[in-house]
């Protein structure tokens, strides 16, 4: 096995006792991303100059010499992001250093490369990107996710361990979800956000894609400017919510999350308990429209009308309806978010963390991503933006974790916690691997077995 | 009118009072997207939110303040 399939924090080990030859291990990196890329093409950007001058320069710290990948959404010193578009409207993008490249700078990390995105960010599904869309190692057919396609198609492919994307309504916990991968959303405001072209959001933040939970709160760490220790929790009350989050998934993924949420609660000793969200159903529209209002200051008839032809044509129209949108019910999403915030901090007096599926069914068709659900057919988008958007709704942590396979694609469970209660999320996930000894995060593609 | 024709009506005035250009295919996808999330938007304009509090200067790093 070469050095670059160890977990980031071995990678990071191996290099301090001298085991692992950074030099070495970025060459191999960059040989891989050669070799694998044209298939998956998760990696849009490599700068093997700029790389090798990161590690020549790197400082000690908890990455020292570990290569990892960034998003397109964030700039570098050399490169500004592009956020898998052709253009952004109404914004200029520039070179920079962004929070993230000076978190993983300073931790001593090498950026090898920059990994593909879904167009503006604005699908869970990464199937449509200015450089192509971006293919899951597990079915190069299928979506690897988005917006974060890239990073989750890059960590699943073998090309890094760990990549850095931005989860602004469930960018980062989709793409872990169809790769079979740990994905952490932070809490709103831990991981930094500086640099990211919008500048006012309240819904997006940065956070890591590794394989496994290990590895995403190191990573994560980084990101956060302080250590997230690590614990071993014991008598967890885990919420759960049956409808809608669990009742309509597919059966596979169902079935699948069940066994895991047993497995969960017996490792931590915990219990179940059934609870309900008052307007749940008004959570999915109101996150959709306080996301949009980020936005919307830019959505100019002159920009509207100067959007470059080579945006895709379902970008074109929806920035265009955002447009339209009437006024009353964005600030009417502003006061479900307020309800939703108290009635979700009255729910965490009782319980310390929800559970359901990340996504209700697995990764679809890259040409055609519906998804078939016991309420019926719907698209992927709609369907997992209902099991994901509360988070970035009202600020409140989340990770995916995998917990099985359905027709042999991955299945995901996602567990979601009180405001600042990211370490608690991450000592869930690994109980989580600990009562399944790790199966589904020792899970490779096939193709790559 | 149906729901359908009547976001269709609202478009065409919309568009043209606000000067958006659209071509078919970009009005088709608004249609259709629309029509994905008008439930949700209906289920939004109907609920009574008269007693809701509003936050202000929400800290989403943090639980509301209560």
């Amino acid at each position: 096995m070469s050095a670059l399939d160890l977990p980031l924090r071995e990678q990071a080990a191996g290099i301090s006792s001298g085991e692992i030859d950074p030099g070495k291990l970025l060459d191999a990196c960059l040989a891989r991303i050669e070799t694998r890329n044209p298939e998956l093409n998760a990696v849009v950007a490599t700068f093997p100059e700029e790389s090798r001058r990161m590690l020549d320069e790197a400082p000690e710290g908890p990455l020292h010499a570990v290569p990892v990948l960034i998003k397109d959404e964030w700039a570098l010193p050399w490169r500004a992001e592009q956020v898998g578009a052709a253009s952004v409207p109404g914004v200029r993008l520039e070179p920079g250093e962004s929070g993230p490249y000076r978190a993983l700078r300073d931790a001593g990390a090498v950026i090898a490369a920059v990994a593909n995105m879904h167009e503006l960010g604005s699908s869970s599904t990464g199937n449509t990107s200015v450089y192509g869309a971006a293919h899951n190692p597990w079915d190069l057919e299928r979506c690897p996710g988005g917006s974060s396609s890239g990073p989750g198609a890059a960590v699943a492919g073998g090309l890094v361990s760990g990549v850095v994307g931005a989860d602004g309504l469930g960018s980062i916990r989709y793409p872990a979800a169809y790769c079979g991968l740990t994905g952490l959303k932070p809490t709103f405001g831990r991981s930094t956000m500086e640099g990211h072209h919008i500048a006012n959001t309240e819904t997006i933040v940065s956070g890591p894609l590794c394989r496994d939970a290990a590895d995403s709160r190191l990573l994560a760490s980084v990101l956060f400017g302080e250590e997230l220790p690590a614990g071993r929790p014991s008598g967890l009350r885990i919420g759960v919510i049956r409808e809608p989050y669990w009742s309509d998934c597919a059966p596979g993924v169902r079935e699948a999350s069940e066994s895991a949420l047993e497995a969960l609660r017996g490792e931590v000793d915990g219990e179940v308990i059934e609870v309900g969200l008052p307007d749940e159903d008004l959570v999915l529209p109101a996150a959709l429209l306080v996301a949009q209002a980020e936005e919307a200051a830019h959505l100019t008839p002159r920009n509207l009308n100067a959007l470059s032809p080579k945006l895709g044509v379902i970008n074109r129209g929806v920035l265009k309806l955002r447009a339209l949108l009437p006024l009353s019910l964005t600030a009417r999403a502003f006061r479900v978010r307020a309800k939703v915030r108290r009635d979700l901090a009255e729910l965490f007096d009782r319980i310390d963390l929800l559970a359901w599926p990340t996504v209700p069914a697995v990764a679809p068709p890259l040409t055609d991503p519906m998804i078939e659900l016991p309420s019926g057919p719907a698209s992927a988008d709609a369907g997992n933006a209902r099991q994901g958007v509360i988070a970035n709704l009202t600020g409140i942590p989340g990770v995916s974790v995998p917990v099985g396979l359905d027709a042999g694609m991955p299945v995901a469970l996602q567990l979601l916690a009180g405001w600042g209660a990211d370490a608690l999320l991450l000592d869930a996930a690994e109980a989580l691997e600990r009562a399944t000894d790790r199966e589904f995060v020792e899970l490779r593609p096939a193709a790559l077995a | 009118m149906e729901a359908g024709a009547a976001f269709q009506s609202y478009l065409e005035r919309a568009l043209e009072t606000y000067g958006i250009e659209a071509d078919e295919a970009e009005r088709a996808v608004m249609a259709g997207v629309w029509s994905i999330y008008e439930p949700g938007m209906d289920l939004l304009r109907d609920a009574d939110l008269d007693e809701v509090e509003p936050e202000l200067l929400p800290d989403l790093s943090a639980p509301p303040a209560r």
